[in-house]
């Protein structure tokens, strides 16, 4: 279980880098990436996904498909 | 009567407009400079025989630097307040299609040269259609609310009134506001200082010839399979 950041949608604000517990996020060539390997939707750190919660535009980081 | 108080109070909130519009002037400067063109007192009638070059090489060229479409500007006001939009300012039309690859953006404004208007309370909206390799004003809109119509929250009355466009330059901006503007799908920029329209239309048009974003791709209409495409990096 992971999140990816929808290319097409993220604006490269950084928000969300900052915010995930584990580090996942990084700044990639075209927009921020997360890798997926290491991501834990914030499992057993919080409530709620930080990168979802602190990310302004909707529907922009989602549920990788498994 | 001395000369102060012969100073009417439109002209001297004409003088104090015009010396925003101005780089680096504030009244008191402009006014050392009218004082040295015409003399005193200031009056209507003389202002109105200052010309463009008269302004220029006034107290030994205090204005020589200055760009002289701010200057204009700046005259025009002095000469008949802000109602008159500025000549150079003339408005286009446009047709839907009449630009492929444009994006319509909104620059807050006071002064209708620069990004300098907060969004709750800039005076227009300066509302421009940008391509790689042009940019045509194609509306100015009035943000006041009309008499008589009830408006539940005045930033998105605002927002609506733009909502036809994709990017908004703002000076500054508060954070429900904002909030507000990305709803209606507008993406909003706000400026690290005031930059002229003229500068940020240049920088978008590099960016729009070059490889846009994909968010601003995406909002330009370019198909997903068309936009440049980086080199995938590996997913795992």
């Amino acid at each position: 279980m992971a999140l990816y950041i929808v290319e097409a949608d993220c604006i490269s604000c950084g928000d969300c880098e900052p915010v995930c517990p584990t580090m996942s996020i990084t700044e990639g060539k075209v927009v921020f990436k997360i890798d997926k390997k290491t991501c834990t939707e914030c499992e057993g750190d919080f409530d709620v996904p930080q990168c979802v919660k602190v990310c302004p535009i909707d529907n922009c980081i989602l549920p990788l498909e498994a | 009567m001395n000369s102060q108080a012969a100073l009417s109070r439109e002209l001297a909130l004409r003088i104090g407009l015009a010396a925003r519009a101005l780089p680096d002037t504030d009244a008191k400067r402009l006014l050392s400079v009218l004082t040295d063109c015409i003399g005193l007192p200031i009056t209507e009638e003389k202002i109105a025989g200052i010309n463009l070059k008269t302004l220029k090489t006034a107290k030994a060229g205090e204005f020589l630097d200055v760009d002289e479409p701010l200057l204009t500007y700046a005259l025009n006001i002095l000469k008949s307040g802000l109602d008159t939009p500025p000549s150079a300012l003339k408005q286009e039309t446009y047709i839907d299609g009449d630009m492929p690859g444009s994006v319509r953006i909104a620059c807050a404004s006071n002064d209708g040269i620069n990004v300098d208007g907060h969004f709750g309370s800039c005076s227009q909206f300066m509302i421009y259609q940008v391509s790689a390799d042009e940019a045509r004003l194609i509306e100015i809109r009035n943000p006041e609310i009309p008499h008589g119509l009830e408006v539940d929250d005045k930033n998105v009355f605002r927002a609506e009134l733009i909502q036809d466009c994709q990017v908004l330059y703002i000076a500054s901006v508060g954070g429900p506001a904002a909030a507000k503007i990305v709803k209606l799908g507008i993406h909003p920029m706000k400026l690290p200082g005031v930059e002229t329209i003229a500068d940020i239309i240049d920088q978008l048009q590099t960016v729009i010839a070059g490889t846009p974003p994909p968010w601003l791709a995406k909002v330009m209409g370019i198909d997903a399979s068309d936009r440049f495409r980086f080199e995938r990096e590996a997913t795992g």
